[in-house]
């Protein structure tokens, strides 16, 4: 259509970027939750271990309160033994509690203060306990103030652990709803791959499988001889080439083939005219030269009185000009052939040879009369008069043969624009419209071969080579059964002192 | 002395068919035709003892000629002598229905020889 037109290279490396990026997408998202859940579990299991960290530091300093309590109450050394333990296992404890704690800054903050009010209480009651082993300390230490830390103690850590169990359950929603959104993402995108690709295997199916088998087909049928064939030219980018040349090439191959049809036809209708000519020229030569050769005989083998003898004699003659007539015209036919005609400048006064050559032609034919109307004006053109003879005389001889019935034969002449136009007229059979067109073929008779009307086919073809040759045109026009008239057009000497009429001297 | 016979001359250039008079004997009644159809006419007129016939005739062709004349039946034992210019094979003539054939330019001699031959059958 009117879009510019991308390649198919461009289309299929796009589609097929697209394709990957949105497969690297969905990979990307896979490793987003496989990640995400990986955390999720890494967060869950530091929260396990300090929850567990805080419950043992909380059990320590319950161990200390009771062991302090224990003592104080019963003045029994034995509940020192757990006490103590409690207060040496305390230290590393603490930091242990401390430095797990360190991921979140809230509970850092409030594993520092436990430890700080663990600290304190551990100095100002416990400590005194241990330092002196008395029963006074020891009761100092469960006295209420003592009790009341303890207890401040417990609830902090209490308060500690549900916001890290708080911590690690808001932790793990996230982690959830982080992998389960990734999910759904690379779901999202593996169903649009599919689609995609389905949709991309379409389109490769549709516009270069399908275009590209019917060009194999095509070729096919090319193949086969159907030249007419044409494919489909839409198409995207080198497939429309691809079809756009097939059917280019389709067009020459068609093309050459009626060139060599139309070549091979005139080839036939040469050799056919030519086949024609073997048979014309056969019967046309053969013919006067029965003539020739029987009287001959006849004259050498028996005895005529004079008379008899002259009249034989005669057509000898007759027979023998024929016969040099149509060697003079198979000679004039090796002229057009080799394209050389030789055009002598001389000044010929057409009004002088019509007269002439009707003179001549009248004694021919006693069927038809020749009636010529020229002006008593010369009418001088330039040019070889034996060939300006020859044609007039062949329009003549054309009028008379084509018109077996008899009749007028019209010959005038007239100066017009510059030329002299010559017409010769017949009542003849005229020229059926088909053949018109091939009227100046050589070797080209319609009809008359079969009417009998003699000739060799070259009158007319020779007659508009010599025309031409002078610079001039010849036609006619005709209707069947009324008959045709020849003109002449010669470009006229006037201005070069045609008044002065025949002058061979001047050429 | 037997009645003279009909040779019936069939050409259209009128120096052979005088050359056709000359070559054969004073002997014979002569008519003559210059095209064919003016041929198939003459010969139901006369009824000629021989046919001289020319293949290449005006109006109908010398073959047609031939054809027409076998095909009637007062006509078709009369024998023709075809003159040909060696356009048509001698089988192509002698199965048309000729009783003989000359090709051109003939001899005197050899038409008349053919025209006594086929007068006498």
């Amino acid at each position: 259509m009117s879009r510019p037109p991308v390649s198919l290279q461009t289309r299929l490396i796009t589609a097929s970027a697209v394709l990957a990026l949105l497969v690297i997408g969905v990979f990307v998202a896979l490793i987003f939750a496989v990640s995400a859940t990986r955390t999720a579990t890494r967060e869950e299991t530091r929260s396990r271990r300090i929850t567990t960290s805080a419950i043992r530091l909380e059990k320590l300093v319950v161990d200390v309160q009771n062991g302090v309590r224990g003592y104080a109450i019963t003045g029994n050394a034995r509940f020192l033994e757990p006490y103590k333990a409690a207060v040496r296992a305390l230290p590393g404890q603490q930091d242990e509690f401390e430095a797990l704690a360190s991921g979140q800054p809230r509970q850092r903050k409030r594993a520092h203060e436990l430890n700080a009010m663990i600290l304190d209480y551990v100095t100002y009651f416990a400590d005194p306990v241990l330092q002196f082993t008395n029963r006074q300390a020891a009761k100092l230490a469960s006295s209420d103030e003592g009790q009341r830390q303890a207890d401040d103690i417990r609830k902090q850590f209490g308060k500690f652990i549900r916001a890290e169990d708080k911590l690690s359950e808001s932790r793990a929603r996230a982690a959830d709803a982080k992998s389960r959104h990734a999910i759904e993402l690379a779901v999202a995108g593996l169903a649009g791959s599919t689609v995609l690709i389905l949709l991309f295997g379409l389109y490769l199916s549709r516009s270069i499988a399908r275009p590209v088998r019917e060009a194999a087909d095509g070729a096919s049928l090319l193949a086969a001889g159907d030249l007419s064939l044409r494919l489909s030219e839409r198409g995207p980018g080198e497939v429309g080439e691809l079809t756009r040349s097939f059917n280019e090439m389709a067009g020459r191959l068609e093309e050459t083939r009626v060139e060599l049809e139309e070549q091979n036809a005139q080839l036939r209708e040469s050799e056919r005219l030519k086949s024609d000519l073997v048979n014309t020229v056969s019967h046309e030569l053969r013919t006067p030269l029965s003539g020739v050769l029987g009287f001959t005989k006849l004259l050498l083998s028996r005895d005529f009185d004079s008379e008899t003898r002259r009249h034989y004699l005669g057509i000898i003659d007759a027979q023998a000009r024929r016969l040099a007539e149509l060697i003079d015209d198979f000679l004039d036919m090796r002229r057009i052939e080799e394209g050389r005609f030789e055009r002598a400048k001389e000044l010929v006064d057409m009004v002088t040879l019509l007269r002439e050559e009707a003179q001549l032609y009248s004694q021919q034919s006693p069927k038809h009369q020749l009636a010529v109307e020229v002006g008593p004006k010369p009418l001088p053109v330039m040019g070889n008069p034996n060939r300006l003879r020859q044609v007039i005389g062949n329009l003549i001889s054309n009028a008379i043969k084509y018109s077996p019935q008899g009749g007028i034969v019209e010959i005038s002449a007239e100066a017009e624009n510059g030329s002299v136009r010559v017409e010769i007229r017949d009542e003849g059979m005229g020229i059926p419209p088909s053949q018109q067109p091939q009227i100046f073929t050589k070797f080209f008779r319609g009809d008359a071969a079969a009417s009998g009307i003699t000739g060799t086919g070259l009158g007319l073809a020779v007659s508009r080579d010599i025309v031409e040759s002078h610079g001039g045109r010849i036609g006619f026009t005709s209707a069947e059964g009324e008959g045709t008239t020849f003109f002449v057009e010669l470009p006229g000497a006037n201005g070069r002192g045609g008044e002065q009429g025949n002058s061979p001297e001047q050429s | 002395m037997e009645s003279r016979k009909t040779v019936l001359i069939c050409d259209d250039e009128p120096a052979l068919r005088e050359l056709i008079r000359a070559a054969l004997d004073d002997g014979y009644l002569f008519a003559e035709a210059g095209d064919g159809v003016a041929a198939l006419d003459l010969a139901s007129e006369v009824n000629p003892d021989v046919v001289i016939l020319d293949l290449m005739l005006p109006r109908l062709s010398g073959l047609e000629v031939l054809a027409r004349l076998s095909r009637d039946e007062q006509l078709r034992d009369v024998p023709v002598i075809v003159i040909t210019a060696w356009n048509e094979t001698r089988e192509d003539v002698l199965a048309a229905g000729a009783a003989d054939f000359v090709t051109k330019p003939f001899e005197p001699d050899r038409l008349r020889k053919a025209v006594r031959a086929a007068a006498e059958r």
